[in-house]
Order: C-alpha cells, then sequence, then structure tokens
C-alpha cells in the first residue's frame, strides 16, 4: 500500500468521523427539544422524530464520501 | 385503499320527545360524528341534558368514591355484568353499601392517624426515657430555658467552661447522645452556641403529662390494639371487596355511558319542541341511521343529507383493508391526513417492511424477529399501540428473513457458503451446504448495495411526487405541475448518478440499459466526471420551470432534493454496518469457541456471542434499522406530499367491557 492510498483512507476516515460529529452534536440539541415536546404532547412524536432525524444526512454523506474514497484506493 | 371513508354531511331533526331515544339509537350505531352546537339564536339553544342525568352522576359519583376507598381502580371483572342486573343492585342496595364502605373507610384511616399519632409520640420521647423527668417539667418556667434533643457528641466539657448555672442529663445512644439542659435565661444563647457545636437537634416534646417512660409503654399497649382493630377492619373491607367488587366497576362503566349519553344534548341545538343533530356520517351508513331511526321514533326523526360545502373538512376515517390496518400506527405517530389528502398506510405497509427487510437481511434475526412479533400480537392484546406494532414487527421479520434466504444468503451474521474472495471463512457449511447461494454478498458488494439503493430512492420519491401532483390538481394546477418539474430534476439527478456509475455495478448496467436506454448517449467530461448531456437538460428544464410555478424559494431546494435521493444510501450504510458488526462479534467470539481448547474459555465465549449478538445485533439493529425505515417514509417521502392535520371521525359511540345489555333493550 503507498502512502497516497493510506492518506485517501484516513481522508475516508475523516468523512466519515467528523460528519458523524456534527450529526451528533445536532442531535443532541433537536433529541432533548423533541423529548420536551412529546413529554407535553405525545402527539408531537412523530414530529419530534422527523426533526431528530434531519441532520443525519450529514453522516450518510459523509459516508459516501467515505465510501467513493474507498472504493478509489 | 389510498383514499379515506367517503363522509357525508348529515342533519337528524326530531320532534323534542324522541330526542332520548334518537340519542340511544346514535350509541348504538357508533356512526355519527357530531358537529358541536354553538351559535345559539332566539329559537334555536344549546339543548338541556336528560332527566336521568343528574341521579346518575350522582350515583356514579358514590361509585368513584367507593372505588378509591376500596382501591379496586385496577380490578378487572372477569363475567360481563347484565345491565338490567346492574340497574336492580343499583337502586336496591347501592346507598347501604355506600354508606357500609365510607364508614369502614373512614375508621380504617382514622386508626392509621391514630397509630402514626402514638408512635410519633414515643418517637419523641424516646430520648427522654431514662432522664426520669415528667414530660410537663420540661417547659413552662418563667427564669430557666430548657433544650431537649439529640446531640452528635458530649456537650459536658463545654458547657461547664462557658456556663455558671444549668443542670444536664445526659444518656448514651446507639450513635448519639439524649441531652437535656435546663439553664438560666441568661446563660441561652450561649448554651445554644456550644450546643449546636455540637451537632444539637432539638426535639420537639409532645403536650402530654407524666413520666415519658409510662407513656411509651402506654402507647405501645394501644397501638397493639389498634392493630388489632386495624386488622379486624381490613378484613371487612377485604369482603366487601370480595363480594362486590365485580359489580362496583360493572356498574360504574354502566352509570358513565348513561351519564355520556345523558348529557349529549349539551351538544346539540334544541327548540321548543324540536332538536336539530348536525354530524358526519360515512356514506355507507346513512341508510342504517334512516332505518334504525324510523323503527325506533316511529316517524318522529329523520335524516337529512346536505351536500358538503367546500370550506368545510369532515372528519377522516382511514380505510384500509385489514393486513393493511396495522400501518396506520404510523400514520396516528404524525398527524391524521386530510379528508382530501392522499392516505400514504398502503405505501407504508409496502415500503416500510422492504426497507426494514433490506437493512436486515438476515435469515436468523429476521426469524427471531417474527417470533418476537407473533409473541406482541399474543401476549398485549391489551395494549391496542404494541400489538399494532407486532404486526409491523412481523411483517419487517419476514421481510428480513426473505432478504437473508434469498439475496444476502446468511444467518444469524454468518454466511451460508463462505464468500469468493475469502474461503477460510466460517459458514453454515460446517453443519450442512445449504443449496442457496447468495445475490449479493453484504461485505463485499458494496457499490451494488448503494446502486440498489439510489434505484429505491428515486422509485420512492418519484411516487411521493405523483401523490403531491394528484393531492393538489383539484385545488392549484399550478402547484400539480410544480411537482412534475420536480420530478423531471429527480429524473435528471438519478439518471446522472446512473451514467457515472456506468457498468461499475450491475444495477446501474441493468438501468442504463432499460429505463435510461432511450436517453442519446450524449457524454461530456467536466473535471473528471463524465456527465450526461440529456441529464443535465432534465435537470435544466425543472430547475427553469420552478421559479415559475412554486416561486423563486423552490430553486434553493433543489440541492435539498439531491441530499433527499443520497439519503436512500443509509439503506445500504445500515445493512453493511449491521452485517459487519455480526461479523466482527463472530470472529471474535468463533476464535474463542474453536481454537482455545479450554472448555470454559469455549463456553464463554458462546455466551459472550450470544448476548453480543442478541443486544447489539438483535435489538439495536432492528430498533435503529426500524427508525431509519420510518424516517425515508416520514422526511424524504411525506414531505413531498403529504400535509396532515384532519380530524380524526370520533362518532357517539360508547364500549361496554364489563357490562351487556339486549338488543331490544336499547
Amino acid at each position: 500500500m503507498d502512502v497516497g492510498t493510506g492518506l485517501m483512507l484516513i481522508g475516508a476516515g475523516i468523512a466519515v468521523g467528523v460528519a458523524g460529529l456534527g450529526t451528533g452534536l445536532a442531535q443532541g440539541q433537536i433529541g432533548a427539544a423533541a423529548v420536551g415536546a412529546t413529554a407535553e404532547n405525545p402527539k408531537m412524536m412523530g414530529k419530534g422524530l422527523i426533526m431528530l432525524v434531519l441532520p443525519e444526512t450529514i453522516v450518510i454523506l459523509g459516508f459516501v464520501i467515505a465510501i467513493l474514497l474507498w472504493l478509489k484506493s | 385503499m389510498l383514499r379515506p371513508e367517503k363522509m357525508t354531511r348529515a342533519i337528524i331533526v326530531g320532534s323534542i320527545e324522541s330526542l332520548d331515544v334518537t340519542i340511544e339509537c346514535l350509541y348504538e350505531l357508533g356512526v355519527l360524528h357530531l358537529i358541536d352546537f354553538t351559535e345559539q339564536d332566539e329559537e334555536f339553544k344549546i339543548g338541556q341534558p336528560l332527566k336521568s342525568a343528574s341521579d346518575a352522576s350522582q350515583k356514579l359519583l358514590k361509585l368513584r368514591s367507593m372505588i378509591r376507598s376500596l382501591e379496586i381502580d385496577e380490578h378487572r371483572p372477569e363475567t360481563k355484568m347484565h345491565v338490567k342486573e346492574i340497574k336492580h343492585k343499583v337502586e336496591q342496595g347501592l346507598v347501604t353499601l355506600d354508606v357500609n364502605t365510607s364508614s369502614k373507610s373512614e375508621a380504617k384511616q382514622r386508626i392509621q392517624a391514630l397509630i402514626k399519632e402514638k408512635e410519633s409520640e414515643n418517637r419523641a420521647l424516646e430520648p427522654l426515657r431514662t432522664f426520669g423527668i415528667p414530660v410537663e417539667s420540661y417547659e413552662g418556667y418563667d427564669s430557666v430555658t430548657v433544650f431537649a434533643g439529640i446531640c452528635k457528641s458530649d456537650p459536658e466539657t463545654s458547657l461547664a467552661s462557658k456556663l455558671k448555672q444549668y443542670e444536664l442529663f445526659k444518656s448514651q445512644r446507639k450513635n448519639d447522645l439524649a441531652v437535656a439542659l435546663f439553664v438560666v435565661n441568661d446563660g441561652r444563647s450561649e448554651a445554644l452556641k456550644v450546643l449546636s457545636e455540637h451537632g444539637y437537634q432539638e426535639t420537639k416534646l409532645p403536650k402530654l403529662k407524666g413520666n415519658p417512660a409510662d407513656i411509651i409503654e402506654r402507647n405501645i399497649a394501644d397501638v397493639g390494639d389498634l392493630e388489632k382493630d386495624l386488622r379486624r377492619i381490613e378484613a371487612d373491607i377485604a369482603k366487601i371487596r370480595k363480594q362486590f367488587a365485580d359489580f362496583i366497576i360493572s356498574s360504574e362503566e354502566h352509570l358513565a355511558i348513561e351519564v355520556l349519553k345523558a348529557e349529549t344534548p349539551l351538544r346539540i341545538a334544541t327548540s321548543a319542541n324540536s332538536f336539530v343533530i348536525d354530524g358526519w356520517i360515512p356514506a355507507p351508513n346513512v341508510d342504517d341511521i334512516q332505518t334504525a331511526l324510523n323503527s325506533l321514533c316511529c316517524g318522529l326523526a329523520f335524516v337529512e343529507t346536505v351536500p358538503r360545502e367546500e370550506h368545510e373538512e369532515p372528519p377522516v376515517k382511514l380505510k384500509n383493508s385489514k393486513a393493511v390496518r396495522p400501518f396506520e400506527f404510523f400514520m396516528n405517530l404524525v398527524s391524521t391526513p386530510k379528508y382530501d389528502e392522499i392516505d400514504p398506510t398502503l405505501v407504508m405497509f409496502v415500503t416500510f417492511p422492504l426497507f426494514f427487510g433490506f437493512m436486515i437481511g438476515d435469515l436468523g434475526f429476521g426469524l427471531g424477529l417474527v417470533a418476537l412479533g407473533v409473541l406482541m400480537r399474543i401476549k398485549l392484546k391489551g395494549y391496542p399501540e404494541l400489538y399494532q406494532l407486532g404486526a409491523i414487527i412481523v411483517a419487517g421479520g419476514i421481510m428480513a428473513s426473505v432478504f437473508g434466504l434469498l439475496i444476502f444468503g446468511e444467518a444469524f451474521g454468518v454466511p451460508f457458503h463462505p464468500p469468493e474472495g475469502s474461503p477460510g471463512e466460517r459458514s453454515w457449511e460446517v453443519i450442512g451446504s445449504f443449496p442457496l447461494h447468495p445475490v449479493l454478498e453484504k461485505m463485499h458488494d458494496v457499490k451494488e448495495m448503494l446502486a440498489l439503493s439510489i434505484v429505491l430512492g428515486w422509485l420512492h420519491l418519484s411516487l411521493g411526487f405523483a401523490f403531491g401532483f394528484v393531492n393538489h390538481y383539484s385545488h392549484s394546477r399550478k402547484h400539480a405541475f410544480a411537482k412534475i418539474a420536480w420530478l423531471l430534476v429527480l429524473f435528471g439527478l438519478f439518471a446522472e448518478t446512473m451514467i457515472f456509475a456506468g457498468s461499475a455495478t450491475a444495477t446501474s448496467d441493468f438501468m442504463n440499459s432499460t429505463v435510461l436506454a432511450p436517453l442519446p448517449d450524449m457524454l461530456t467530461n467536466i473535471a473528471g466526471i463524465s456527465v450526461s448531456i440529456p441529464a443535465v437538460a432534465f435537470m435544466v428544464a425543472g430547475v427553469a420551470m420552478l421559479p415559475i410555478l412554486e416561486g423563486p424559494m423552490a430553486l434553493s431546494e433543489v440541492i435539498g432534493l439531491f441530499t433527499n435521493l443520497i439519503s436512500y444510501t443509509r439503506l445500504a450504510a445500515l445493512a453493511v454496518g449491521k452485517g459487519a458488526m455480526a461479523f466482527a462479534f463472530n470472529t471474535i467470539c468463533f476464535r474463542l469457541m474453536f481454537e482455545s481448547g479450554n472448555m470454559v474459555i469455549a463456553i464463554l465465549g458462546a455466551v459472550t456471542l450470544v448476548v453480543c449478538q442478541l443486544f447489539f445485533v438483535f435489538f439495536l439493529g432492528a430498533l435503529s434499522a426500524g427508525i431509519q425505515a420510518i424516517r425515508l417514509n416520514y422526511v424524504e417521502f411525506f414531505l413531498k406530499f403529504f400535509e396532515g392535520g384532519g380530524t380524526d371521525f370520533s362518532p357517539l359511540k360508547y364500549d361496554r367491557k364489563y357490562s351487556t345489555i339486549a338488543k331490544q333493550e336499547v
């Protein structure tokens, strides 16, 4: 394995890792608010869940980039 | 199916004499969604409760207080009691029963309070027991202050150095020291300071006379007697409970229904001689009401249907077949669709198990989920939501098993046959050769899985836009055609993704040669990426239409649509991730089990494997796959067409669980 491939794999790791961190930061706050809203009104559960999972796309994008890099290496 | 039950606006008019019979009849049929009457005028006023209301609610109050004092809220009668019997018993014995129960429960409370009082007196007097000073002597002096209580350490030496005139009584207890300090008023503050330094806690003495030791002994004897009384009364209450619990619960239910019916006129319009009930009836039930009213009210009340006006929003009763109905659970979590909207439950019925099955894709875990779902269906009939969820889990489990068996060829994270690339990997071949070979290998065909996910995403999103078109078509053609523009953009994005993938995956190859075959093969190279000119043309055409049809803000959502499409790759991500997790646990634990050569380690390895697989892969895997499968529906799919906010259809009706009534009595 040459240095270029190694760097690519490190890049793939950073892509999915940092994207996951971003998602986590966002979901933490939204989740807390959603649980609060659901406690007030159980019908908010669905809406809360939608809001909660919105930032997940960030980590999915990170994942796709990581896979593309991995396949290229 | 995709539309809710058709509703008819109905007005029931009748003579005031037939009001109670009409109400009874409506509750029995349970098909009328009442619209509350609010706009009073000179002719029509809000109705008065039926005559039976006040009597029934008084009795209901008595029954409820009995339920509380007998503590039978959780009691569930095993047999249903007949209403005739309930009425008879309520007339005959309710008052006596009530007096009896409340006197017993009051006596019980009184005795309990007394026992508590005596015990707290004993607790307060206990430290002073050995001093031999009567309780009344601890207070009532002009020039002397008394401190009685508990210290953590002995204050005597400090007191001796600080105070001149005092008398200290003390007795060592298990962890602390009981003290009684008599001090002249001048030294009061000094004494308190010293005592506080030794962790003094004052004891509040009861207003009693006599020697503490005698009082304590007397109290102990009294408490013994009181407890005897308490046991006797509790036995009496238990007897009442055993004898009457069924009757009380059944009649509470019956009277609650009576009160509900008797108070219904408060929601309808009445004049001096007539009443008007306004509401919605499912279209197929209109005739039922007419027939029932004709036979019961002897022509004194009848139904009139009126056409729906534009601004009126009928209540929504979802209409799905029995198999699809459990999936209404997902709709309840979000919002009821509006009356004119498409009800997407049927789509959830197809896509949820499909996505879920694709993500789990394992015969062993799939069958485990089916078993879990079946167990929920059998055991949790009393919890409607979990009962519904059981059916959803069964459906998901079946699809997961199908995917595991036919597509991925694996059970419990172990493949049927070793993958082509690594023949040394453990597989079920150890036990026997299974005739099925995997079409896809989760861990090795990641590209293929990604391409498949994108195709599923394209189909799902396109269906969402098609529903959006249908929903908007009747009231805004412009918005409806905007959905077509979105479809064009989506198709362009999808075509570009597939052409970019080219023949790297079988899926994209297949798509390029079938669905995308009519597109002219015009490629150009931008920054090293091959771009299909027809695909870009579709995107540009769609994007150009959007500002006209939906306003310029819509342009900002074009990128969003791309992320929506990419979002479906979570299907592949979870499938691979879950497969990798199961594979990792298997690799670690199989080594312990088969290669250690030590029986204890092998058993430990097997136990660890079962626990890890069960918790991390089975439960957490199913949970995350479930949430992701719902999310793809809620976020990516619903936001393309769904508004929600409809009113649930809640007809006048009641549910008798512990009482029965014969039809002819109604």
